[in-house]
């Protein structure tokens, strides 16, 4: 502890050089564990747990195929499925294309019993359900939708189709709390409205949702269901809820590769900055490092200072980072969330946050290292500059 | 040369070098600079080396305080023989036995003089208060005890010296060893830093080994060692 004094006024050696290094590390953690916790969100997405008994039934020829509504009497029927529900993607726009929210032609009964957790998480009651259910052009919205544009029960909402040629106008029945901010931006409507509106949906749907007894069993059904419809006019692809939402995440290419790519970018650059700002700072005191070892200060000891130094500078910096990157995650969840929906769940997890940390200690060890010990290896009476 | 400097006639031999040679490498050029070098200084001698410029004094002083190993020859200073010191012991060796006086001070420039005077100190199991009370009091000894908070950067050249002297005898070293302790200052100052070091030979018994070019500087020495490219040349008593 007697060195600390020590390690931290010489910090105060070039105040510029050492602020202009404190800003550069701040920025590049900050930036780093951005991308990591993108990388976590994105993670989750196909890793939810209250997804994880949830079966997707879709066309196996993509999303923009539909399915006709008598499968649903066969998959309601497997011993597996407790319950059974069905969706359809409106994609409508509320007053402006920038307003982009999911949006769902769903069955007003069975969606409650499929997806029970998240609308269960908000605590809406059976009445305010039976207000949904008994209205035939009503709707149910997530509570940061209904924050975001100051929504309230019993508004209209006038929807205009992009992918059908309807424009429903909405009355909101129940506005829900989602257990995360990616579950409440969506809008379900009756399934009825959409069939009875555009004819070539009659008796057709795009996704099918099973809510399975055990998770375990979902291999097994999804392979039953699958091949039970192979050869038919419309084939389907079962796959668990976790997988289907991955597909979307991998719509936006090799994220993964691409951040880790640019995460080893950042931090070989904090590595070359943090080194030669390090060399520099070491070799301006080539003779008071001279001076110290002539006293009696042991190599290791003079080391282990200059390495101390490094790794408070650096440290200090990820720090920064780290706590610039906390207070940044809920402008990331408002801001990019609003056009990437996934990333509304943006979250820094004490995991990422602890990994930034220690890579950024790494970093500062490994920069300081080789100047520190080519300084110290040099002879005193070399640093002394005193052969006569 | 060979036999012993026994300038102050009293004591034990300190310093006893024994036909030491040292020489550096330039490729495959082997360039010597200091040959059959065989001498003893007594304890509380005050011994200053001189010779021109590549005499090898400054080589000999940095043997003899344990900074430079020689290629040749047996160095026993303060009772070890420094040959036999490992990198680490010969550091702790110096922290105990030789205290530091060089030309530009070479005081740390972020840390205040109490600060610097207290770096050797760090190296001992002193408590910090025992620490601060010793600071103080050769901080005292000096003359300096009402600039321990200041910067070298916020002190005269002489000041600076000072405070140089304050950090090599706070470790109460039985050798102060100084490379052209005055080379950097006016006057008035190299006489008030020529005077403190003849009160630490006197006062305190420290013995002290001068390397410098300036007569003056010299002439407070008790004896004058003289080299001349690398051989011991002649010693020189000092009439006062």
């Amino acid at each position: 502890m007697k060195y600390v004094r020590f390690i931290l006024k010489s910090l105060t050696r070039s105040k510029r050089r050492t602020l202009l290094i404190l800003s550069t590390i701040t920025l590049s953690v900050f930036l780093v564990t951005v991308l990591q916790s993108l990388l976590t969100t994105l993670d989750a997405v196909s890793n939810n747990p209250t997804s994880s008994n949830r079966l997707v039934v879709r066309h196996k020829s993509g999303l923009a195929q539909v399915l006709p509504m008598s499968y649903l009497a066969y998959l309601k029927q497997q011993p597996e499925v407790e319950f059974a529900t069905y969706l359809q993607w409106f994609g409508g726009q509320y007053k402006d294309p920038s307003n982009f929210f999911a949006n769902f032609a769903s069955d007003e009964t069975t969606l409650f019993q499929v997806f029970k957790e998240e609308f269960g998480a908000s605590g809406v009651t059976e009445d305010q359900i039976q207000d949904f259910v008994r209205d035939g052009s009503g709707c149910i919205v997530g509570q940061s939708l209904a924050d975001k544009f100051g929504w309230k029960v019993g508004d209209v909402i006038p929807l205009q189709g992009t992918i059908f040629p309807i424009s429903p106008r909405l009355t909101i029945r129940v506005i829900f709390k989602g257990t995360k901010p990616s579950q409440e931006n969506v809008l379900h409507f009756h399934y009825k409205l959409l069939e009875e509106s555009v004819p070539r949906m009659k008796g057709k749907v795009g996704t099918f949702f099973l809510r399975v007894h055990n998770a375990d069993e979902i291999p097994r059904l999804s392979a039953r269901i699958d091949n039970h419809y192979a050869n038919s006019a419309s084939e389907t692809l079962s796959e668990t809820e976790n997988a289907f939402n991955l597909s979307f995440v991998k719509m936006l290419g090799n994220i993964s590769a691409i951040i880790q790519g640019i995460t080893a970018a950042v931090l070989v650059a904090i590595l070359i900055v943090t080194a030669g700002t390090m060399s520099t700072a070491i070799r301006e005191r080539t003779t008071e490092i001279a001076v110290l070892r002539a006293m009696g200060f042991r190599t290791g000891l003079v080391m282990s200072l200059l390495l101390g130094e490094g790794v408070i500078l650096v440290g200090a910096g990820g720090i920064f980072g780290v706590g610039l990157a906390s207070l940044a995650a809920g402008g990331i969840r408002k801001g990019v969330g609003a056009s990437v929906p996934f990333l509304e769940d943006f979250t820094l997890l004490p995991s990422t946050m602890l990994l930034c940390l220690g890579i950024t200690f790494v970093v500062g060890l490994l920069s300081t290292f080789i100047p520190a010990y080519q300084a110290t290896r040099r002879p005193i009476t070399e640093g002394l500059r005193s052969i006569g | 040369m060979n036999g012993t400097l026994n300038g102050s006639m009293n004591g034990d031999a300190i310093i006893k070098l024994r036909n030491i040679a040292k020489s550096y490498w330039r490729e495959t050029l082997e360039i010597p600079v200091l040959q059959g070098i065989d001498f003893d200084i007594p304890k509380g001698g005050y011994y200053a080396l001189m010779g021109p410029s590549g005499s090898g004094k400054t080589t000999l002083l940095n043997l003899i305080a344990g900074i430079d190993r020689p290629t040749g020859g047996s160095l026993e200073v303060c009772g070890y023989e420094l040959n036999d010191l490992d990198d680490d012991e010969l550091a702790a060796w110096r922290n105990a036995h030789v205290g530091f006086i060089f030309q530009n001070y070479n005081l740390i420039p972020v840390l205040t003089a109490f600060e610097n005077v207290e770096l050797p100190l760090l190296l001992t199991p002193m408590s910090r208060r025992e620490r601060r009370e010793r600071v103080e009091e050769v901080l005292a000894l000096v003359n300096l005890e009402d600039r321990m908070l200041n910067y070298p950067r916020q002190l005269s050249g002489g000041q600076e010296q000072r405070v140089a002297i304050a950090r090599a005898i706070v470790g109460d070293p039985d050798l102060l060893v100084a490379d052209e302790p005055t080379g950097a200052l006016d006057h008035q100052n190299a006489e008030e830093v020529l005077n403190l070091m003849a009160r630490l030979n006197t006062d305190m018994g420290k013995t002290i080994l001068v390397v410098t070019h300036d007569p003056k500087a010299a002439h407070h020495a008790r004896f004058q060692i003289h080299l001349d490219k690398g051989v011991f040349d002649k010693t020189v008593e000092v009439n006062r």
